[in-house]
């Protein structure tokens, strides 16, 4: 087994020693009360988020992986898509990307992968048998409420490191419910 | 209005800080502004060190000064108040490296230090000199963090760990990692 040398303690190591000696406070360069106050004003505006704990929260969790079973199952009974024919014959059903709450710390960057598969996803979308489309709706429903729990749980904490953890896995069901609904479209083999 | 927040602040400022603590979870921002001005040099000189850009370091301060009010209901004290505020700070920071598919662009896997992320370093100016705060500046992630939380601010690889979300063993290997970056950066820069 390979050990590895941590080095001396911390009193002991002249190098981690000088860097306990910076100075712990640097003054940011602009007062930063007020950009938080008006943050804080518009709190004070919203409801007070719903007070979701961590079972409510972990079991949306485990909710969104059960019901992404029932995509995959659906994508592979759906037929060769027809170029046209469903979005011609029935009227396109109403698709919203996830939407991550103010504690979730996702922001644009963070969301240009989604970005980036969304224009394929519409289309393919808007080519799936009602019945699939219903699915994957089913599954972003489950998501967003994941989102959401996650999201007011990590109000109340928000130093855990855990709950981020569960929104970002929350992120991937997201882009992979996408990924699959596009590779279920692009005609690869599929289960008949 | 601005004078009823000095008025309160100048009420507030002479009581401890659980007793500010109490007054802010039952909503008194005078009390909460009293709190971020003693605090907020810590959590920006954490957040600045720890992302090596200034102005990401101000918005990430905004960002943990407006969770700890939504969560200051949950605050129960078993950590001190600052700690507190700094599980937050890091927990923004980490959610602001998140990549786009939840990866942490800035985190490492090479123990050699090979592929190192320079933002911190190029974010410097040209004409400050290479110091000790430069080299940790130019560490790469998961060694800055470590030598920040561990070397700066004085928390102990567990705590560091449990901020991070990382495991002991792996605080210590990158501090031990760090060491050596550290010390070959200051020799070069040293000349020798």
């Amino acid at each position: 087994m390979t050990t590895i040398p941590f080095g001396p303690r911390r009193d002991e190591d002249a190098l981690i020693a000088k860097a306990g000696e910076l100075p712990k406070d640097v003054a940011p360069a602009r007062d930063l009360w007020p950009g938080i106050q008006a943050r804080l004003g518009e709190e004070a505006g919203r409801p007070a988020p719903r007070a979701f704990g961590w079972p409510s929260a972990l079991a949306a969790g485990f909710l969104v992986a059960a019901v992404s079973a029932l995509l995959t199952w659906g994508l592979l009974r759906e037929p060769a898509p027809v170029a046209g024919t469903m979005a011609d014959s029935a009227a396109p059903a109403q698709f919203v990307p996830v939407n991550y709450g103010p504690n979730s710390g996702i922001g644009a960057a963070q969301l240009a992968a989604r970005d980036e598969l969304l224009p394929e996803f519409r289309q393919r979308f808007a080519r799936l048998a009602p019945g699939t489309q219903a699915v994957v709706l089913k599954n972003l429903a489950v998501i967003q409420q994941a989102a959401d729990e996650i999201d007011a749980a990590l109000a109340a904490d928000p130093a855990s490191g855990l709950l981020n953890e569960m929104l970002v896995g929350t992120y991937r069901q997201e882009l992979g419910l996408y990924s699959r609904v596009v590779t279920a479209g692009d005609g690869s083999p599929r289960r008949t | 209005m601005a004078g009823g927040f000095v008025t309160g602040l100048a009420n507030v400022t002479t009581d401890g800080e659980p007793e500010r603590v109490a007054r802010a979870r039952r909503g008194e921002v005078a009390a909460f502004e009293s709190l971020y001005r003693e605090h907020v040099g810590r959590v920006y000189g954490l957040c600045l060190r720890m992302t090596g850009q200034a102005a990401t370091a101000e918005d990430l301060t905004q960002d943990t000064f407006v969770s700890a009010w939504r969560s200051l209901p949950g605050y129960e004290g078993r950590s001190s108040f600052s700690t507190w505020l700094h599980r937050i700070a890091v927990n923004a920071v980490l959610a602001s490296r998140r990549g786009p598919r939840g990866r942490l662009e800035t985190s490492l896997t090479n123990e050699e230090g090979e592929d190192m992320e320079l933002t911190a370093e190029d974010a410097m100016d040209e004409a400050t000199p290479i110091d000790l705060e430069r080299a940790i500046g130019s560490l790469p992630a998961g060694a800055r963090d470590i030598v920040v939380l561990y070397g700066i601010y004085g928390y102990s690889h567990e705590e560091a760990a449990g901020m991070l979300g990382v495991a002991v063993g792996t605080c210590k290997a990158q501090l031990h990692r760090a060491r050596h970056l550290l010390r070959a950066r200051m020799r070069m820069e040293a000349g020798t």
